[in-house]
C-alpha cells in the first residue's frame, strides 16, 4: 500500500475522531485525575518522583473510608437529593400552570408577565444573596435546609416556565378547543390533553430543575452553616479542608461520588438535556 | 357558532352579547388567568422583586450582619467604594474574566462544533461526554482543578515540565497574573461545551444546498464560512453568547472555590468581593452596593435580548 493510500484510509476511518481527541482529553483528564487521586495512598500522592499517572503503591480505600466515617458526607448527599426532589416538585406545581396560562390564555398583562418571567431568570443569585439572607432570617429559616427549599425555586421556576411555554405552544389549539366544546373545563383540558402531550417537556424541565438545584453554591454557603444542613457541593468543599490541610484523597472521592447522581440523571436523559439546552437558550 | 376562543379574546366582537355580559366575561378571563399564573408571580414577587428592591435599600443603609438597626446613610457606601482600589480592581477583573473566557470559549468551541457537525459512529456518545463539564456541579469539578493547580503537586506543572514547555513549577494560584489565567481556564473548561452546542445548533441550521451552491460558485472554505455560514449562524450565536456572558459576569463559585479572590485581590469578581465584604466582613450595606454594580451591564444585555425576542 502506498503512503498516500494509507493516509487516505486513516482519514476515512479516523477522520472525524482526530479533531475530537484533544477535546476529549481536556474534558476527561480532570475526572481521570480525580479517580486516580481517590485511590492513591497518601505516600503515593505526595511522591514527586516518577510518572504520576498511575499507582506506584497498591491502591487504597482509606480516603473513601475517611469521607464516609469522619465527615457527614452521607447526610450532605441525602440533603442534596431531598432538596432537589422537593424543589422539582414545587417548580412543576407552580411552573406548569404558569406556563400554560402564559402560552395559551389571552388576558391583559400577558405580554408583560411573559417578559417578567424571562427577566427574572437573568437576575443572578450573586445579586440577590445578601437581601435574601435577610429574608431567610426574618422568616426564621436560618441555618436550615428549608431556607434552600424556599429560595431555590427562584431560579428554577423562571427557567422551567420559559422552557415549558415552548412545549405548550406545540400542542395544537384545535384539539383543546374541541375538548372544551365537548364540555371539558379548562382544568380538564389541561390535565387530559395538554399534560400528556408535553410529558417530554416536563421531564426536561424536571431534569434542569434538579441539576440547577444540585449545583447551587452561593445560597447554601450564605444561609447554612451547620455541617448537618450542608448540601453536597458545599459540604465537600468546606469540611475536608481543615486549616491549611487539604485532604486531597477524600476531597476527590467526595467530588467524584457527589457527581454520580447528576451523571446518572444526565446519562438517562441526554437527548432531553441537549434539546432543553438549545431550546432554553434560543427560544 | 361562537367558539370558546372568541370570547376569551379581549375585544372580540360577539354580536348577540350585551356589553355588560361581555365585560363580565372579560373580567372572568382575567380572573381565570390569574388563577393559573398567579402563584408563580406571587412567588417571584416575593423572592426576586422584593429582594432586588431590598438590595437597593440595603446599599443606602448601614446594615451589618447581626445588628438589627439599619440607618439610612445616603450614598456613603458608594462613596467608599469609589475610593476603594480593590473595588476598581474587581471591576477590571470581572471584565477580563468574562470577556477573556468568552473569547477563548468561542475560539475553542468553533472547531469543535465543526467536528461535531458531521455524522460518524458514536457521535451521540462523544457529544454526551463533551458536555460533562457543563453538567457536573462546578463546586465539585473546581476541586479537581484546585488540586491540579496545587502549589507542590500540580499535575499540570508536571506535564508542562516533562514536555519542556516550562522549566520551573508555576504557582498557578499564588501569582497575580497566573491566578487570573487559572480561573479563566476553569471557566473556559466548564463553559466551552455550551458554546459548542450553541454553535452546533447554528451550524445545523445552515442548509446543505446553500453550501453546495457556494461551492459550485467557487467559494473556498474561508469565504464560505465568512459569507455563507457566519451570517446564518449569527443570530443563534448572538443569543447564546449573551447568556454565556451574563453567567460568567455574575459567576461566584468558580472564582470563590479556586482562589477566593486572591492572591492580593487579583481575581476578585463582583460576586466574590460582595461576599467577602457583605458576609465575611459583615458589612451588608457595602456588599449590596457592590452587587448593584452588576446591574447596569445586565440591563444592557437584557435590553439587547428583549429586542431580539421581539423581532422574532
Amino acid at each position: 500500500m502506498t503512503r498516500s493510500a494509507l493516509w487516505r484510509r486513516i482519514k476515512r476511518d479516523y477522520g472525524p475522531y482526530l479533531p475530537l481527541s484533544p477535546y476529549l482529553f481536556v474534558v476527561l483528564f480532570p475526572f481521570y485525575w480525580m479517580v486516580i487521586t481517590t485511590f492513591k495512598r497518601d505516600n503515593d500522592l505526595y511522591n514527586l518522583t516518577g510518572v504520576p499517572f498511575w499507582f506506584k503503591e497498591p491502591p487504597t480505600l482509606s480516603h473513601i473510608q475517611l469521607l464516609l466515617h469522619d465527615t457527614m458526607f452521607v447526610t450532605w448527599l441525602w440533603n442534596s437529593l431531598f432538596i432537589g426532589v422537593v424543589v422539582v416538585a414545587i417548580t412543576l406545581l407552580i411552573g406548569l400552570p404558569a406556563a400554560y396560562g402564559l402560552a395559551r390564555m389571552r388576558f391583559v398583562g400577558n405580554h408583560t408577565m411573559s417578559t417578567a418571567m424571562f427577566l427574572s431568570y437573568l437576575i443572578p443569585p450573586a445579586l440577590l444573596f445578601l437581601p435574601l439572607s435577610q429574608v431567610v432570617r426574618k422568616i426564621g429559616f436560618t441555618d436550615s435546609i428549608w431556607s434552600l427549599i424556599l429560595v431555590y425555586p427562584s431560579f428554577t421556576i423562571p427557567f422551567c416556565t420559559w422552557l415549558l411555554m415552548g412545549f405548550v405552544r406545540t400542542v395544537p389549539a384545535e384539539i383543546e378547543e374541541s375538548a372544551q366544546l365537548d364540555g371539558c373545563t379548562r382544568f380538564q383540558t389541561f390535565r387530559l390533553i395538554v399534560i400528556p402531550v408535553i410529558v417530554p417537556g416536563i421531564i426536561t424541565a424536571g431534569i434542569f430543575a434538579f441539576t440547577l438545584t444540585y449545583q447551587e453554591f452561593i445560597y447554601a454557603l450564605t444561609f447554612v452553616s451547620a455541617s448537618a444542613n450542608k448540601t453536597i457541593a458545599y459540604g465537600v468543599t468546606t469540611d475536608l479542608i481543615r486549616g491549611d490541610v487539604f485532604y486531597w484523597g477524600s476531597l476527590m472521592a467526595g467530588a467524584l461520588i457527589g457527581a454520580v447522581p447528576v451523571a446518572i440523571v444526565y446519562a438517562f436523559s441526554l437527548d432531553h438535556f441537549i434539546h432543553g439546552l438549545t431550546a432554553g437558550a434560543l427560544k | 357558532m361562537i367558539s370558546r376562543r372568541d370570547y376569551a379574546r379581549p375585544g372580540a366582537v360577539v354580536a348577540d352579547a350585551a356589553p355588560a355580559r361581555r365585560a363580565g366575561r372579560r373580567l372572568w378571563a382575567e380572573a381565570e388567568a390569574l388563577l393559573w399564573v398567579g402563584p408563580a408571580f406571587l412567588y417571584l414577587a416575593f423572592f426576586i422583586a422584593y429582594p432586588f428592591v431590598m438590595s437597593i435599600y440595603l446599599s443606602l443603609s448601614s446594615a451589618r450582619v447581626g445588628s438589627p438597626d439599619w440607618h439610612y446613610v445616603g450614598f456613603t457606601n458608594f462613596q467608599r467604594l469609589f475610593e476603594d482600589p480593590v473595588f476598581w480592581q474587581t471591576v477590571r477583573n470581572s471584565f477580563i474574566f468574562t470577556f477573556g473566557s468568552e473569547a477563548i470559549r468561542l475560539v475553542i468551541g468553533l472547531p469543535l462544533a465543526f467536528a461535531l457537525n458531521r455524522s460518524f459512529k458514536g457521535k451521540r456518545l462523544v457529544q454526551g461526554v463533551i458536555l460533562i463539564p457543563f453538567v457536573i456541579p462546578i463546586a465539585l469539578s473546581s476541586l479537581a482543578w484546585k488540586w491540579m493547580f496545587d502549589s507542590l503537586y500540580s499535575v499540570i506543572n508536571w506535564m508542562l515540565m516533562t514536555l519542556h514547555i516550562i522549566d520551573y513549577p508555576w504557582q498557578w494560584l499564588g501569582e497575580p497574573g497566573l491566578a487570573m489565567w487559572a480561573v479563566i481556564i476553569l471557566n473556559v473548561w466548564r463553559g466551552f461545551p455550551f458554546s459548542a452546542v450553541v454553535l452546533l445548533a447554528g451550524l445545523t441550521a445552515v442548509p446543505v444546498e446553500v453550501i453546495e451552491a457556494a461551492k459550485i460558485d467557487g467559494a473556498g472554505p474561508l469565504r464560505r464560512f465568512v459569507y455563507v455560514v457566519a451570517p446564518i449562524v449569527r443570530p443563534i450565536l448572538f443569543v447564546g453568547l449573551l447568556y454565556s456572558i451574563v453567567f460568567s459576569f455574575t459567576d461566584f463559585s468558580a472564582v470563590w472555590l479556586l482562589t477566593q479572590g486572591g492572591p492580593y485581590n487579583t481575581t476578585h469578581v463582583f460576586g466574590t468581593y460582595a461576599y467577602n465584604v457583605g458576609i465575611n466582613a459583615g458589612d451588608i450595606g457595602q456588599g449590596a452596593a457592590i452587587t448593584l454594580f452588576m446591574f447596569p451591564l445586565l440591563a444592557v444585555f437584557v435590553v439587547i435580548m428583549l429586542r431580539g425576542l421581539r423581532r422574532e
